[in-house]
């Protein structure tokens, strides 16, 4: 069985790597997570007593606030998204010109590449305090200091990144269906509007859970847009994580809350898979 | 009055021309089949009477009724897709009602119709499967029932068989015939597969590079093709390349094909002194052993000499391949109805066809 | 047969006597009319939400004016690119992140590549749990593997910031470079294999004759993917970096929150232009839609 093993060698660096550099460091900040932290010093007590309460902390009402934030947003643009990028993506998928699916999905593809702190910047230029649309903000009498206001800035930002990545989806999920269910329906009476409700969404609902949930994870685990566009008035999770380890060394807590935001992320995606398997049966 | 009536209808694709003034009109009741091969516009004349495709010139009438503008939903028009396209996410009863929920068929019923359409394709009882627990002939029939139930005022079959295997194609073809003919639908069967044209079909319409070619009777199709490009298209042939000859007699014509074999035919002359093509159907050939019988030389007889490269046995029917003079290859059918005596690669024969089973193009 | 027919017919003629006299025929295609209009909307919505940005930094980025004024400027000229050019912070973040990104997306690449082989031999059940483990790092929020690492350094003394950078990166490509490979190897059918067994070429000679000649699209499409990532990175990178040694994102992201510069502009119009020549190569390599298919549906 030399042969075998030789073939699973080809494995041993990508493992090693993702032993070294992915579980080990987990598993370190789930051991942080158990320890006690003492102010003033970086990191916990080696050999420290374990205990419960970097995890205690988080039930508190400032830290589900933070939890609350992430996610009310994180759904907003995810379902903001489908239900505009279902349609876009049908009209690239079914379009009879080759060339105008080529260049949208060109121009798709070039938004999910382009750096996303470029896309960030963008925004900021285009939505922020002193961007390009401020003037017509004020003109509208819209605050752009306001809390509403940022939260709105932040969903744009998270919206620039699941808009293209939806399409991108559900094009693949539309292009796999039959179209000619879609005709079957039009030619037994159904208004087009009934034949997508009754035949193209139920039968893209894979691709679009699929969709959703990507959107999701993407806006759970945001970093740069609320770093950059929140202007430190709104943190999600990802950024309370990095100011727990920046500005006050509090590793225990920090790693607490990645443990629970880790818990919560593959939750979602195990509770997503679950509901796709069964609206596509039912 | 005519169900459909299609006028100069013309269909262009950017710089390509997949239906030009085709013209067609349908009496009720009457089943007419659309045969030509794949890309002659036999699919884009469906859609647009179905009203996926909008005709750039001409006029669809349906019923009477202009539907040039109408939508697919405004039209009543049943179609059964090639692949039937039956909603995998709904059951049996739920495809078969699809259509009566849009048409407005009142709630109430819907069951009992249901019921009535299942039966009459003989699935009563399956109502509550998924299109995928039927097999390819269960799930035609479904599709069948579907197009049918809202009463179309038309329906079109988009190579209604091409998707089941040869043995099951047969039991359904008639079977599908048997059903149309109770309701009295008024049909289109597109296809490329002769058979079915010919078979299903009151009336045949031959397509080719989006016009029609030739319309008639099956039996006058096959008998009497209006073109070369018909009896090509239309079951098996030989064909001899062939000018016309010197000798005649009589109510014949005769020919000289390249390799100086004479041919004659019964039908007239065509019109130029050219090259002709000279088609004989394998099955209007008699066989004979040449050592056995001198070929009886009537004026309206042909009689080559040959000899046998092939002989295949295809159950029914006996497959002969015959060299004749100049390499030519020539086939020849028989029914097996009995064992043909002597007959075996190498063997000398002559081969017999009438002059009037001779089409000349 | 014919009492059939009759029957059939008189329940339905009575239904579409009362369809047709009624209204739903001209309303569905009002609603029809309805839906194409809204969708229209979104379409021009959504375009225009996703570029009005992108235009509005591109002509920002040749402002003539050294503040941000009003839109769309008054006056262009190149002077942020000039600006751009001589800033030395910018500059440094490049150099690292260009290195980093080549020496991620190589070692990514290789590393890939021999996984995703062993993977392709596996058993579909081994493959799939394989492939999930492998893919995981893309569903699991970037500040958790950047913390982890930063822990994971802390236990050593002095690992030199590149090194742990390099460490972050490559577990944020791998993913991609696996996958890739992975789509290029399913496209070779098994039946070529055993065709070149067949004609009396050894394994080793099958893999070099067809396996890798067939994959290295795949591979070049993972690497591409790696390359975007790493440039890309800010999350990881920001718990791995120092004062002397920083990526091109960490430089950017202190000047946003810092100035109102337009240098920064000029920076994003040249990484657009990556972007586009990333994108081209992509497109040359595997095909844009073929490489979307499987690039960006992290999750499945």
């Amino acid at each position: 069985m030399t042969a075998a093993r030789s073939k699973l060698m080809l494995l041993l660096p990508a493992v090693a790597v993702f032993v070294l550099f992915l579980v080990f460091p987990i598993l370190m900040v789930l051991n942080e997570s158990f320890h006690t932290f003492e102010p003033g010093r970086i990191g916990s007590v080696e050999g420290g007593p374990l205990t419960l309460a970097n995890y205690e902390e988080l039930f508190q009402p400032v830290y589900a606030q933070y939890f609350a934030q992430t996610y009310v947003l994180a759904i907003c643009s995810s379902a903001i998204s489908i239900i505009f990028a279902f349609p876009i993506a049908y009209c690239i998928a079914r379009t009879e010109f080759a060339w105008i699916q080529k260049a949208s999905i060109s121009a798709i593809v070039g938004l999910m590449f382009l750096s996303s702190l470029v896309r960030v910047y963008a925004l900021e230029l285009t939505f922020g305090s002193v961007g390009v649309l401020a003037p017509l903000m004020s003109i509208m009498d819209i605050n752009t200091n306001s809390r509403l206001y940022i939260n709105f800035v932040i969903l744009a930002g998270l919206l620039q990144y699941s808009i293209p990545m939806s399409i991108l989806i559900l094009i693949g999920a539309i292009k796999n269906l039959n179209p000619r269910l879609t005709e079957a329906a039009l030619s037994l009476g159904a208004s087009a509007l009934a034949a997508h409700i009754t035949v193209t969404i139920p039968l893209s609902i894979r691709g679009i859970v699929s969709a959703f949930l990507v959107s999701m994870t993407l806006g759970v685990s945001a970093f740069v847009i609320p770093l950059i566009l929140g202007r430190g008035r709104i943190l999600f999770i990802s950024n309370l994580i990095y100011s727990r380890f920046s500005e006050i060394a509090n590793y225990p807590s920090g790693a607490a809350i990645s443990i629970v935001m880790m818990v919560l992320a593959l939750l979602l995606i195990l509770v997503m898979s679950r509901l796709a398997t069964s609206l596509e049966r039912a | 009055m005519n169900v459909l009536e299609l006028k100069d209808v013309t269909k262009k694709y950017g710089g390509f021309t997949a239906v030009e003034n085709v013209s067609l009109e349908l009496e009720p009741g009457k089943v007419l089949s659309l045969l030509g091969p794949s890309g002659c516009g036999k699919t884009t004349t469906l859609r647009i009477i179905a009203g996926f495709a909008a005709p750039d010139g001409g006029t669809v009438q349906i019923a009477g009724e202009d539907v040039g503008q109408l939508k697919p939903y405004e039209r009543n028009v049943g179609l059964l897709f090639q692949d039937y396209a039956l909603f995998p996410h709904m059951t049996v009863a739920q495809n078969v009602a699809y259509g009566m929920r849009y048409r407005g068929t009142p709630a109430a019923a819907i069951p009992s119709r249901v019921k009535q359409m299942l039966s009459l394709v003989q699935l009563a009882g399956m109502e509550a499967r998924y299109p995928s627990q039927l097999s390819g002939g269960q799930q035609q029939r479904v599709a069948l029932a579907r197009a049918l139930a809202t009463d179309p005022k038309i329906v079109l079959l988009d190579e209604p068989l091409s998707a089941l295997d040869a043995k099951l194609r047969l039991e359904l073809r008639i079977e599908l015939k048997e059903i149309l003919r109770s309701v009295g639908a008024t049909t289109i069967v597109v296809t490329h597969d002769q058979e079915e044209a010919l078979s299903l079909g009151d009336e045949v319409v031959i397509m080719h590079a989006g016009k029609i070619v030739q319309r008639g009777a099956p039996t006058q199709i096959y008998q009497s093709p209006a073109s070369k490009l018909v009896a090509e298209f239309v079951g098996r042939s030989n064909w001899f390349q062939a000018t016309r000859g010197s000798s005649s007699i009589a109510g014949f014509t005769s020919y000289v094909t390249s390799d100086g074999v004479e041919i004659r035919a019964k039908s007239p002359p065509s019109d130029r002194d050219g090259r002709v093509n000279l088609c004989v159907r394998p099955e209007h050939i008699e066989l004979m052993d040449s050592a056995v019988t001198e070929a009886p030389r009537d004026a309206d007889h042909n009689s080559i000499a040959g000899v046998v490269l092939d002989v295949a046995s295809l159950g029914p029917d006996v497959h002969v391949v015959v060299e004749l003079p100049g390499k030519a290859r020539f086939l020849a059918i028989r029914k097996n109805v009995r064992k043909i005596p002597g007959l075996a690669p190498g063997q000398c024969v002559r081969v017999l066809f009438s002059a009037s089973d001779v089409l000349v193009f | 047969m014919l009492s059939t027919k009759e029957r059939l017919n008189a329940d339905v003629t009575v239904r579409t006597k009362a369809l047709v006299g009624a209204k739903p025929i001209l309303s569905k295609r009002r609603v029809d009319i309805l839906l194409a209009i809204a969708v229209t909307a979104i379409i021009a919505v959504t375009a225009l939400f996703l570029l009005f940005p992108v235009v509005v930094t591109v002509l920002m980025a040749f402002d003539a004016r050294d503040y941000i004024g009003p839109f769309p400027p008054t006056e262009l000229s190149t002077r942020w690119f000039g600006k751009l050019l001589e800033d030395a912070y910018i500059w440094a973040g490049f150099r690292t992140s260009l290195l980093l990104a080549i020496a991620t997306t190589a070692a990514a690449a290789a590393m890939g590549a021999l996984a995703a082989l062993a993977i392709s031999w596996m058993s579909p059940r081994w493959r799939d749990f394989v492939t999930t483990m492998f893919l995981s790092p893309l569903v699991l929020p970037g500040v958790i593997i950047g913390f982890g690492l930063l822990m994971f350094f802390a236990a050593f003394n002095q690992v030199p910031v590149f090194l742990k950078l390099f460490a972050g990166h490559l577990i944020i490509t791998l993913p991609f470079t696996i996958r890739m490979t992975l789509v290029g190897l399913a496209g070779i059918s098994q039946t070529l294999r055993e065709a070149a067994l067949s004609l009396g070429a050894n394994e080793r000679q099958v893999f070099f004759t067809v396996t890798l000649p067939l994959a290295k699209n795949g591979i070049a499409a993972g690497a591409i993917f790696a390359f975007a990532a790493s440039m890309d990175d800010l999350t990881i990178s920001l718990f791995m970096s120092d004062f002397q040694t920083y990526t091109l994102p960490l430089a950017l992201t202190t000047l946003i929150k810092s100035s109102f510069d337009l240098t920064i502009a000029a920076a994003a119009v040249a990484l657009m232009g990556l972007t586009i020549v990333l994108l081209i190569v992509l497109d040359s390599v595997l095909g844009l839609e073929r490489a979307m298919g499987h690039g960006t549906n992290r999750i499945r």
